[in-house]
C-alpha cells in the first residue's frame, strides 16, 4: 500500500515534471519555424528549400499538433536524425550515455568511500587537527571549477611527471590509463562537498541529546560514533550522494570536452556547438530524466535510512 | 544516620571567560543518602542543570570542574579519566533529561536502547538481555510492552518515551539516580503519574534520586531533602517539610512566596456588563480530526477568564481562532459588535486594533533586528495614532509596564525574558484593544518573574477595563489572574464557572484529574 | 555597532577570504592603472613568463598566441568577471527573493505554483539549462546574464521560501499580523532582515558559481564573444598547445579559483561567525 503510493505520487510527480520540461525544451527549440530550418538545412540552403522542407515536414501545423506528434515520436523511440552524425539519434545516444555511465561510475566509486569517511573522521570531533585538515582541503577542491581542476591535474600528470596521457580518446579501446585523469576530475568537487555535508551532519548528530545519552550510559566513544550516530548522520548525506548526478552530468560535459572522451557530454557540446536542435533536444530530455530518477532514488534512500520517514510520507513530500 | 552514597564537596565548575559570572558552580556541596530524593531547585541560570551533569562527569563544553570531590561510596569521581567513569555511568550512576523524546535514539528500536545498558555493563546473553528489558518495560507501568519494546521512540508518546528513559538508566539497578528536569517538558497529569512512579520505584530499589527542578510544586510532592540554589550556590539546604514551611534563607522565602496559590484570589466578580466579546459556535479541524468543537464563549469588559486544558486541548488553536491567525472552519467572534471571522481581510487589517495577543515565548515573539519603541509605536500608528502621538503613548506605554523610557531605541537582545513580555504587554496595548488574549503568556518565565508579570497583567487590566482571555496549563496561574475559569479537553468545552467554583467545587471529572494532578496540592 | 563587526574582522577564515575576493575586486576597478599592456593588443605571440618584451619591459606571465600580454588579460578579465557576474547574481537574487517571500509567506496555490516551475527548471543538470538557453538565444552579455539569472533564481527562490517559511512561524510576524500590517511590509522589515545571515552566506557562494559558470561557459567557447578578455576562454584558446605551452591556461586558472576560494572562505567565516553569536543568545 505505501510502495503504491509512494510509486504513484512520485512517478506522476516525475512525468508531470518531464511533460513540462518538454513543452520547454520544444518551445524553445521548435516554436520558430524559419529558425529551425535554417538550422536542420544550414545557413546555405535557399529559401525554396526551406519552404519545401517545411512542408514536407508538417511544419505548417500548429504548433499543439506539432508537439503532440513531437512527443509521440520521442516516447516511442523515435528521436529523430543527427544533423552533424548523420545518424539516427537513438542508435546514438545510448552507448554514449553508457560511456559517461563509466565516468560517473568511476567518480562515485572515488566520491563515496573518500568523502564519507573524511567527513564522519571530521566531525566526529569538530575543532580537531583532522577536522581542520578535511575542511581546508574540502574548501579547497570545491572552489576549483572543473576546468581548472582539469589543468591543474594535467599539469601535473601529464606535463610534469608524464605518468597519464592527456587526452581520453579511446581510439584503440578502452584504456584505463586514459579514464584515470577524467574521473578524478569529475570526483574532486563532489568529494569535497560531500565531506563538507558529512562533517556538519556528523557535528550535529554528536551534539543530540541521544548521543549524550549514550554517553551516560557509559557506551565507549567507538561505539557512540557506530551504534548511535553513524545511521543518523549519514540520512543527509545519502540524499546528497544521489542528488550528485545532475551535478556530475554537468560536469562531464566540461571534463569529456577537455579530455576529448566520446560521451555523453560530448555528444550535447557537438549538438550545441553545431545547432543541431533534434540531438539537443534529446539530451537534454535524458538528462532530465536522470535527474528526476536519482531525485526519486534520493526520496527512497531517506525513508529507507530514517525509521521516523515512512514512504507514505516521503511519497506526500513530508519530513 | 547511615554512610551517604553520595557525598558533593565543594564542588565547582567554571564557566569560560565573556560569561556574567566565573562559575557555573561554585562550591556546592551535599549528601544523599539510600532510598532519599533530593531535590535541588532554582531559577534558569542558577546552574542546577550543570552541577548534575558535573555529577555524571559531562559538564557542557567549555565548563570545567575545577575543584572539590564527588563522592560514590568511597571513590571520588573527579579525577577519573574517560575511560574509568565509563564503566560507572549507567552502571552505579545513571542519569534521565527533561527531553525525554531527544534522549532516545530515533534510528534504534525501544528494546536495542534498553539491552544496550545490558550489553555495556553486564554479560548476560540475548535472551537474559531481552528478558530483563522486558520485565523493565512491564515495571514502568507501560501498557503492551511487545509493542512498546518493538517501537522507535518517534512511535510513543512524551510519558512513553520518559518511561522508556527511565527503565534503561534503572537497568543496572544503580545506587543514585540523577534526574534533571525529568517532568518538565510532559502535561500535568502524566507528569503526577512519572512522578507517582519515581517515588514507587525509589520505595522499592532504594535509590538515592538527586532531582533538578524548577517547580516547587513537584518539590513539595516529592523531595525528602531540598538544596535552592542561586548563581551557582547552594544557599539553602534542609529537610523538605522545613524549606518548604520554614524557609531559613531570604531568597528561599522570596521563591516560595512567588509560587501562585491554587486557591483563587477572593478578589469580588465585577458586576455583569453588555460582553464586549462574543464567541458563538466557533469549530474547527485538521483535516478530518476536529479540533475545536462548538465553542461558545462571553467576556464584558474588566474581566478575566482563563482557558485551561493540556497540551492538544484545542486551547491554543482557539486563541488563534479568534485573532484570525488561523481561518476557523466556522462561527462567529464578535468583538465590540463586529464580528472578526465575517471580514473580507481588507476590512479585518483595520478592525485587528480592538483584540491584540500576548505570546508565549519572550524571545520569539519580538523581532531581534527591530528597536523596541518604534516597533511598539508601529502598533499605535497602524492604530490610527499620528507619529508624535504614537511616540508619546508608547513612551507613556514603557513606563506603565516597568520599563526605562531608555528602552525605547534599545533591541529585544538587550532585555531579559520578563522585560521582552513586558515589551510584548506594551506593544499589544498600544493599539488600545477592548479585548487581550495572553497565550501561555507567563510559561516561559521564572517563577518570581512570573509574578511580576501577572501582577502587571492585573494592574493594567484594572485600570484600562480590559478583557482579557488567558490562556494556561497552569491552574495556579488561573486561580490568582482570573474571574472565570474555562476548563477544555479535547477540543471542547467541559466545565466553566467563576475561579472559586472550578477550582472550589469542580463537577466534571476531567477537571477534578487536572486539580489532583497539580504538583504540590497539598503545600500551596 | 564596532561590537558587531568585531567577530568578523578578527576571524581568520573570514579575513583570508576577504582579502583574496576584495583584492580580485580592487584589481578589477583598477585594472587600466594595473595592467602593463592593453589586453587586446597583440605584441608578441608566444612568449613564455618572464620573457623580456623586445619593446622594453617584460611578460610577467608571457603571452598568448596572438601576441597579447597574458597578466594584462588576466586584470582586465576580473573586470569581466566582476561585472557579469555580480550583474547576473544579482538579478538572479532580485528575482529569487521576491519570489521565493511571495510563496514562502502566503503558501497556499502561489506558492505551490511557483515551486512547481522551480522544480522543473532545477530539474536540468546546470550546464545543460545553459547550453540549451545559449543554442537558443545565441551568446551574447547580455544573454549570459539572462540564462545565469534563469538557472539559478530558482535555487535562490527555494532557500528564500524556506527561510521566509520558518522566519513567518515566529511569533513576532503573528504579532504583525494581529495588528494588522500589511504584508509586503511584514516581508520587507520582519522576514528579510532576519533572513540577512543565511542569504549573505549564499550570496557569496553564489557569486562564486556564477563567475564558475561564466569561466566555464567560456572555457566550452559559449561564453562573452572575444576579444572580450574572459578567463574561461583564455583557457579555451590556450587550450589546444597547453601540453607545450602550460602558462597559457594555468594563470587563468589560477585566477579563477582563487577568486572561488575566496568567495568560499567569506561565506564559511561569515557562517562560522553568526553561529557562533547564535550559540551564544
Amino acid at each position: 500500500m505505501a510502495v503504491t503510493l509512494f510509486i504513484i505520487r512520485k512517478f506522476g510527480g516525475a512525468i508531470a515534471t518531464m511533460l513540462t520540461v518538454s513543452v520547454l525544451v520544444f518551445l524553445a527549440l521548435e516554436v520558430n519555424v524559419a529558425d529551425v530550418a535554417v538550422k536542420v538545412l544550414g545557413q546555405f540552403s535557399t529559401a525554396d528549400q526551406r519552404t519545401a522542407w517545411l512542408a514536407a515536414n508538417g511544419y505548417n501545423d500548429p504548433v499543439v499538433l506539432r508537439y503532440l506528434r513531437w512527443l509521440g515520436a520521442f516516447v516511442t523511440g523515435d528521436w529523430g536524425t543527427s544533423t552533424y552524425y548523420r545518424t539516427e539519434i537513438a542508435s546514438l545516444i545510448p552507448g554514449r550515455l553508457a560511456a559517461s555511465g563509466i565516468l560517473a561510475g568511476g567518480a562515485l566509486l572515488v566520491i563515496v568511500p573518500v568523502g564519507l569517511i573524511a567527513g564522519v573522521l571530521a566531525g566526529m570531533k569538530p575543532g580537531s587537527l583532522l577536522d581542520r585538515l578535511v575542511s581546508l582541503v574540502s574548501i579547497l577542491t570545491t572552489s576549483i571549477p572543473d576546468f581548472a581542476s582539469a589543468v591543474f591535474l594535467s599539469a601535473v600528470f601529464v606535463f610534469w611527471l608524464k605518468w597519464l596521457p592527456g587526452a581520453s580518446t579511446m581510439l584503440s579501446g578502452f584504456s584505463l590509463a586514459e579514464i584515470i585523469l577524467p574521473v578524478l576530475v569529475l570526483a574532486l568537487y563532489s568529494t569535497g562537498y560531500l565531506a563538507r555535508v558529512t562533517r556538519a551532519s556528523m557535528v550535529d548528530v554528536m551534539g543530540t541529546h541521544y548521543v549524550r545519552t549514550a554517553r551516560l550510559k557509559g557506551a565507549s566513544p567507538a561505539r557512540i560514533v557506530l551504534r548511535h550516530a553513524l545511521r543518523n548522520a549519514l540520512i543527509t548525506p545519502v540524499t546528497v550522494i544521489m542528488l550528485q548526478f545532475p551535478w556530475l552530468l554537468s560536469g562531464v560535459i566540461v571534463v569529456e570536452v577537455f579530455y576529448a572522451y566520446k560521451g555523453f557530454g560530448t555528444l550535447l557540446y557537438d549538438a550545441a556547438l553545431n545547432s543541431d536542435i533534434y540531438l539537443v533536444e534529446a539530451c537534454a530530455m535524458i538528462s532530465v530524466l536522470v535527474v528526476v530518477t536519482t531525485q526519486i532514488l534520493s526520496d527512497l534512500a531517506y525513508s529507507w535510512l530514517n525509521p521516523r520517514v515512512s514512504l507514505v510520507d516521503a511519497a506526500m513530500g513530508r519530513s | 544516620m547511615s554512610k551517604p552514597i553520595l557525598s558533593v564537596r565543594n564542588l565547582s565548575v567554571s564557566l569560560p571567560k565573556g560569561a556574567d559570572r566565573p562559575y557555573a558552580v561554585h562550591n556546592a556541596g551535599f549528601d544523599l543518602h539510600a532510598g532519599e530524593i533530593l531535590c535541588i531547585v532554582g531559577e534558569s541560570g542558577s546552574g542546577k542543570s550543570v552541577l548534575s551533569s558535573a555529577l555524571m562527569g559531562a559538564a557542557p563544553e567549555g565548563l570545567a570542574v575545577t575543584g572539590g570531590q564527588v563522592l560514590l561510596g568511597e571513590t571520588d569521581l573527579v579525577p577519573l579519566r574517560e575511560s574509568q567513569f565509563r564503566a560507572i555511568r549507567g552502571r552505579d550512576i545513571a542519569m534521565i533529561f527533561q527531553e525525554p523524546m531527544a534522549s532516545l535514539n530515533p534510528a534504534l528500536t525501544v528494546a536495542a536502547q534498553i539491552e544496550e545498558v545490558f550489553e555495556l555493563h553486564s554479560d548476560f546473553d540475548a535472551a537474559e538481555r531481552a528478558r530483563r528489558a522486558r520485565a523493565l518495560v512491564e515495571s514502568m507501568r507501560l501498557p503492551n510492552p511487545d509493542r512498546i519494546l518493538k517501537s522507535y521512540p518517534h512511535q510513543l508518546s512524551g510519558g512513553q518515551c520518559q518511561r522508556v528513559v527511565i527503565a534503561m538508566a534503572l537497568a543496572m539497578n544503580p545506587s543514585v539516580l540523577i534526574a534533571d528536569e525529568p517532568t518538565t517538558a510532559l502535561d500535568v497529569t502524566t507528569q503526577a503519574q512519572v512522578l507517582k512512579l519515581v517515588g514507587e520505584l525509589r520505595d522499592l530499589h532504594g535509590h538515592g534520586i538527586v532531582f533538578i527542578t524548577h517547580d516547587f510544586g513537584v518539590v513539595a510532592d516529592i523531595a525528602d531533602r531540598v538544596a535552592v540554589m542561586r548563581h551557582g550556590e547552594i544557599v539553602e539546604i534542609g529537610d523538605a517539610k522545613q524549606v518548604l514551611t520554614a524557609p531559613r534563607h531570604d531568597y528561599t522565602k522570596a521563591l516560595i512566596a512567588a509560587v501562585p496559590s491554587l486557591t483563587p484570589h477572593d478578589r469580588p466578580v465585577p458586576a455583569d456588563a453588555a460582553p464586549v466579546l462574543t464567541v458563538q459556535h466557533l469549530h474547527h479541524a485538521y483535516g478530518s480530526v476536529s479540533v475545536l468543537k462548538d465553542i461558545e464563549l462571553s467576556l464584558p469588559p474588566g474581566r478575566v477568564v482563563s482557558i485551561v486544558g493540556e497540551s492538544g486541548c484545542g486551547k491554543s488553536t482557539l486563541a488563534k481562532a479568534m485573532i484570525r491567525l488561523i481561518e476557523a472552519k466556522g462561527g462567529r467572534v464578535e468583538v465590540a459588535g463586529t464580528d472578526i471571522l465575517g471580514l473580507s481581510s481588507s476590512d479585518l487589517r483595520s478592525k485587528r486594533r480592538s483584540i491584540q495577543m500576548i505570546f508565549q515565548d519572550p524571545f520569539g515573539s519580538l523581532n531581534p533586528r527591530r528597536r523596541i519603541g518604534p516597533m511598539i509605536a508601529r502598533g499605535a500608528r497602524l492604530a490610527g495614532a499620528s507619529a508624535s502621538e504614537a511616540r508619546s503613548r508608547t513612551e507613556n506605554l514603557l513606563e506603565m509596564v516597568g520599563l526605562q523610557k531608555s528602552a525605547y531605541w534599545r533591541k529585544p537582545g538587550a532585555f531579559s525574558g520578563g522585560q521582552r513580555q513586558r515589551v510584548g504587554v506594551a506593544r499589544a496595548l498600544a493599539m488600545q484593544p477592548d479585548v487581550l488574549i495572553a497565550d501561555e503568556s507567563v510559561s516561559a518565565l521564572d517563577v518570581s518573574v512570573q509574578a511580576q508579570v501577572l501582577d502587571l497583567l492585573r494592574d493594567l487590566q484594572q485600570r484600562l477595563n480590559l478583557a482579557i482571555v488567558f490562556i494556561t496549563h497552569d491552574l495556579r496561574v488561573a486561580a490568582q489572574i482570573s474571574d472565570e475559569i474555562v476548563v477544555m479537553q479535547k477540543g471542547e468545552i467541559v466545565e466553566r464557572g467563576t475561579a472559586a467554583q472550578v477550582l472550589g467545587a469542580p463537577q466534571h471529572p476531567y477537571t477534578k484529574t487536572l486539580l489532583d494532578a497539580a504538583p504540590g496540592r497539598g503545600t500551596f | 555597532m564596532r561590537k558587531a563587526i568585531l567577530p568578523y574582522i578578527t576571524n581568520p577564515v573570514v579575513v583570508i577570504g576577504a582579502v583574496l575576493s576584495f583584492g580580485w575586486l580592487f584589481v578589477a576597478i583598477f585594472a587600466p592603472l594595473l595592467a602593463p599592456y592593453d589586453p587586446i593588443k597583440t605584441i608578441a605571440p608566444l612568449m613564455q613568463p618572464g620573457a623580456a618584451n623586445p619593446a622594453g619591459g617584460i611578460f610577467v606571465l608571457g603571452t598568448d598566441m596572438l601576441g597579447r600580454d597574458i597578466l594584462s588579460r588576466l586584470i582586465y578579465g576580473a573586470r569581466t568577471v566582476v561585472v557579469f557576474a555580480t550583474l547576473a547574481t544579482l538579478t538572479a537574487y532580485l528575482v529569487g527573493v521576491t519570489l521565493g517571500l511571495i510563496a514562502g509567506y502566503w503558501r497556499g496555490r502561489v506558492d505551490a505554483v511557483l515551486s512547481y516551475f522551480a522544480n522543473v527548471v532545477l530539474s536540468f543538470p546546470v550546464l545543460v539549462l545553459y547550453i540549451v538557453i545559449i543554442v537558443v538565444i545565441g551568446s551574447s552579455p547580455f544573454n549570459i546574464v539572462l540564462a545565469v539569472t534563469f538557472g539559478s533564481a530558482p535555487a535562490i527562490f527555494r532557500i528564500v521560501r524556506g527561510i521566509t517559511m520558518d522566519v513567518a512561524s515566529r511569533d513576532y510576524v503573528a504579532a504583525a499580523v494581529t495588528q494588522g500590517e500589511r504584508a509586503w511590509r511584514i516581508m520587507v522589515f520582519d522576514v528579510l532582515p532576519n533572513a540577512t545571515g543565511p542569504l549573505a552566506v549564499d550570496f557569496c557562494l553564489r557569486l562564486g558559481y556564477t563567475a564558475i559558470t561564466i569561466g566555464t561557459l567560456g572555457f566550452l567557447g559559449l561564453g562573452l564573444p572575444p576579444p572580450t578578455p574572459d578567463w574561461g576562454t583564455m583557457v579555451n584558446e590556450g587550450r589546444a598547445m597547453a601540453i607545450a605551452f602550460p602558462h597559457l591556461v594555468i594563470f587563468p586558472c589560477i585566477a579563477i579559483s582563487s577568486l572561488m576560494l575566496g568567495l568560499s572562505l567569506l561565506a564559511d567565516g561569515l557562517r562560522e561567525v553568526s553561529d557562533a553569536q547564535g550559540r551564544r543568545t
